[in-house]
């Protein structure tokens, strides 16, 4: 019974130190080494910023590592974050979670990445599905049809992963019927789409394209094709992310067209999200942060925009 | 009459072919050797177009190989001295990141550069080896915490940023091919007379074979030759083996059993950054998130390859083949275009086919090999019998899905986007209850096959063992009149090890009465 008290008050005493400081807000994040992640990360601390909250960014001990995940969310609720930013690894996998915390009354806002199974206060993310058939169809005006086509997908378990790859597929079909599709898996590692893009370029001649389904599989891609010794523009190359190393390579005249999220407005606008709803405001339930098609005609207005010199 | 063709000593083709399958099984490779074969074969039937025995593929799975390779080199001497380095896959991710930092950020010279990476892994290895072989700590708790450490220490020095593109210079480790100077100049008409003949030769074969002749297999696999060239005919080797299976003992025996230990730290640290660099050249930029996960990736090899985990015996090709069968996997599964998920389950499987062999094979008992082959039975039978039966199963999952998601409609309940999605149209329910009947004949035949061959495994009379690869005959005729061609390679290879698991018995017998060492 002491115990019990001592407990509420400590908490009390906690959650009374923090109203009187800054309010905290707890930022989970997918990666903080990937480059498109970093991103998004840097949205965050500058949305943080400008709303004069605490950010507690933590991300997981390695690229797709729920069980890390699944910690650090806990131990947010019991340190007494007012709202909560995650982009899970798994969306299925995180939902006993965010049912817990959005139970005890702690807002959760997923950014990137949906949460299957839970109810979030606010999803902020680009609309995969919807880009990735935008990319699908700018792929098809790349190629003729028949030509066969390389498309590296992204983690499959993962609703990030699924909507990208099946958004690019329908749309690319739809244009490109009789093109055929050689899928290589990867778990969003680059050596993965390197390793299997190199694979299948050398055994067949024919291939016109490689698809990615992230820019981290397009930079890949372009190792795997100089591996082989092709130069830029033998085989067209489609990205996804626009993230500033493939638009270098776009530059350069490896990448014909790139899909970008608006990495940057996703971190601000969902920290910002969390903010309003640890103060209690009314959040949409779902921001689209939008996107930009870069092609080489408009990498430079992109380049300008994210800041990439 | 086998008695016709006979050898110096007076040997039959039939007891020579008994020694050489004795020779073959005491090599500590033969099992990934085995699982290497069979998955190429499977895959070669599976594949259109190029062979997947290609020399030009296989030169690729080669290059691919190398980073990987020579860090399971080092891997498998730490191994054999008992011990364990669960940090390579951080110490190479952290040097590919320095080395490539260097390069670009602070105008270190590549050979400069190259040299601070090598020399970092060396660092890291005496640190991890004298607190291991000095200090006395666990291999397991100093390798952990610097899988960790380097890691970190990696991203700190380099702010997780990827590197621009690396100076021409680290390709000599990666993706330069040697015959590329010979052939630019045959096309810029620079050669003549003979040289001008090999140039043409290599311009017209250079998409089919010379393309993938790059420095990383050249370096992957001459690296193997000159290691065990020095573990057979150094002191150093010898004592590497005798440390791991007997360390007090080795001590008594007058061996600087610390010193010994520090340097074989020392020298797998060390591969992990040589594997760093021939990493890098093949790779787009330098970046400290290399290597993740590639200490277990090191360590399966090692396994697969037949060295134990408990020290003092292995050898480096069963770690080649090891390696080797880990990036064929990959590269064959993508080549035939396997479902990812279904590439999970069966890179899992043949990882335990490959460690099976193995045990299987040390055991030197005929019945644990004749349970084996009727296991490879069993599964043959499975894979041919989940070719008609996934089809009938997913009609009648998809049909009861559609059924529960219907009752649960119309009890009132509200389903979610992923819930709807199991609802079928009634032309789709027509195509499904089509496909059940249509596969449910051949599912059931070929599920009697499978308990049959599973029946085998734990009772292995003769008289049921032939029934049984008749079984698997009798099969081919029927499935391919219901169009299923695929599985006729899966009914052949049950039936051919359903019949030799007959002989086991009679070849243990035969091996006993030779004296294998003499031939």
């Amino acid at each position: 019974m002491n115990l019990k008290l001592a407990s509420v008050a400590v908490a009390a005493l906690l959650i009374g130190s923090a109203a009187n400081a800054q309010d905290v807000i707890g930022y989970i994040t997918k990666s903080a080494t990937n480059a498109g992640w970093m991103m998004i990360n840097q949205g965050a601390e500058d949305a943080a910023a400008a709303e004069g909250v605490t950010l507690v960014a933590v991300g997981p001990a390695f690229q797709g590592d729920l069980s890390s995940q699944l910690e650090v969310f806990e131990n947010l609720v019991a340190q007494g974050a007012k709202a909560i930013a995650v982009a899970p690894v798994d969306s299925a996998g995180i939902a006993p979670a965010v049912n817990d915390a959005m139970a005890s009354g702690i807002p959760v806002i997923a950014v990137d990445t949906g949460v299957s199974g839970a109810d979030v206060t606010s999803f902020v993310a680009t609309d995969n599905y919807a880009v990735a058939k935008v990319q699908g169809a700018v792929a098809a005006t790349l190629i003729e049809d028949g030509q066969p086509i390389i498309y590296v997908t992204g983690n499959q378990a993962q609703s990030t992963g699924q909507e990208r790859r099946n958004g690019f597929i329908e749309a690319f079909t739809a244009a490109r019927p009789n093109s055929e599709i050689l899928e290589v898996p990867t778990e969003w590692n680059s050596q993965e789409a390197q390793e299997g893009v190199e694979a299948i370029l050398n055994s067949r001649q024919d291939i016109a394209m490689v698809a990615n389904a992230w820019d981290g599989g397009t930079m890949g891609a372009i190792a795997a094709l100089r591996n082989l010794g092709y130069g830029a523009g033998d085989v067209k190359l489609v990205g996804f992310d626009g993230a500033s190393d493939a638009i270098v390579a776009m530059r350069e005249g490896w990448v014909h067209a790139n899909t970008a999220q608006m990495l940057y407005q996703m971190g601000y606008q969902g920290i910002r999200a969390a903010a309003a709803a640890a103060r209690g405001e009314a959040v949409s339930p779902r921001i689209d942060t939008g996107f930009f098609l870069v092609t080489p005609s408009t990498a430079a207005v992109y380049s300008a925009m994210v800041g990439i010199d | 009459m086998t008695d016709i063709v006979q050898d110096r000593a007076g040997r039959s083709l039939q007891d020579r072919a008994v020694i050489a399958m004795v020779k073959f099984f005491r090599a500590d490779w033969s099992g990934a050797f085995l699982a290497i074969l069979i998955l190429g074969i499977a895959i070669e039937l599976a594949t259109t177009g190029r062979p997947f025995f290609h020399p030009s593929n296989l030169m690729t799975i080669l290059n691919n190989s190398a980073a990987i390779g020579v860090i399971a080199a080092g891997m498998t001497l730490v191994i054999i001295t008992a011990g364990i380095d669960l940090s390579v896959g951080s110490v190479m991710g952290m040097t590919a990141a320095l080395t490539g930092y260097v390069v670009s950020f602070w105008g270190f010279p590549p050979s400069l550069a190259i040299l601070t990476g090598l020399t970092l892994g060396l660092a890291v290895g005496a640190f991890n080896g004298t607190l291991v072989a000095y200090f006395g700590m666990p291999a397991f708790i100093v390798t952990l915490a610097g899988l960790s450490i380097w890691r970190g220490t990696g991203h700190l020095t380099t702010g997780a940023q990827a590197t621009p593109e690396l100076p021409e210079a680290f390709n000599y480790f990666g993706r330069h091919n040697p015959f590329s100077g010979l052939r630019e100049a045959y096309q810029n008409g620079e050669l003549t007379g003979l040289w001008a003949s090999i140039g043409g030769f290599v311009d017209a074969n250079w998409v089919n074979f010379f393309r993938t002749f790059q420095m990383s297999m050249l370096i992957f696999v001459g690296f193997f030759v000159v290691l065990t060239i020095i573990i057979a005919n150094t002191r150093y080797g010898r004592w590497v083996y005798a440390i791991g299976s007997n360390e007090p003992g080795a001590r008594q025996a007058g061996i600087n059993t610390a010193r010994y230990m520090l340097i074989t730290y020392m020298f797998c640290s060390f591969t992990a950054a040589l594997g760093a660099l021939l990493f890098l050249g093949r790779a787009p930029y330098a970046k400290s998130d290399y290597g993740q996960m590639w200490e277990l990736d090191a360590i399966a090899a090692v396994v697969i390859g037949g060295t134990s985990l408990f020290g003092g015996r292995g050898s480096l090709w069963g770690t080649f083949m090891g390696v080797i069968l880990l990036k064929l996997i990959n590269n064959g599964l993508t080549l035939a275009q396997l479902d990812t998920f279904w590439q999970m389950v069966v890179t899992g499987m043949i990882i335990l086919v490959a460690v099976g062999i193995d045990i299987v094979r040390q055991s030197k008992n005929p019945e644990s090999v004749r349970k084996l082959l009727a296991a490879i039975a069993a599964v043959m039978a499975f894979l041919a019998c989940m070719t008609p039966g996934a089809i009938y199963l997913r009609a009648k999952i998809a049909l009861l899905e559609h059924h529960a998601a219907d009752a649960l409609r119309a009890a009132g309940q509200q389903l979610a986007p992923g819930q709807n999605a199991r609802l079928l149209s009634p032309d789709e329910i027509a195509a499904f209850e089509a496909a059940a009947s249509a596969n449910i004949t051949a599912a059931l035949l070929l599920s009697l096959l499978v308990v049959a061959a599973g029946y085998v495994v734990f009772r292995g009379r003769p008289l049921f063992t032939w029934i049984l690869a008749a079984g698997f005959v009798a099969m081919i005729a029927p499935l391919v009149a219901l169009g299923y061609q695929i599985t006729v390679p899966f009914l052949v290879l049950g039936a051919i090890v359903a019949f030799g698991s007959n002989f086991v018995f009679t070849i243990f017998a035969k091996a006993r009465t030779l004296d294998v060492n003499a031939g």
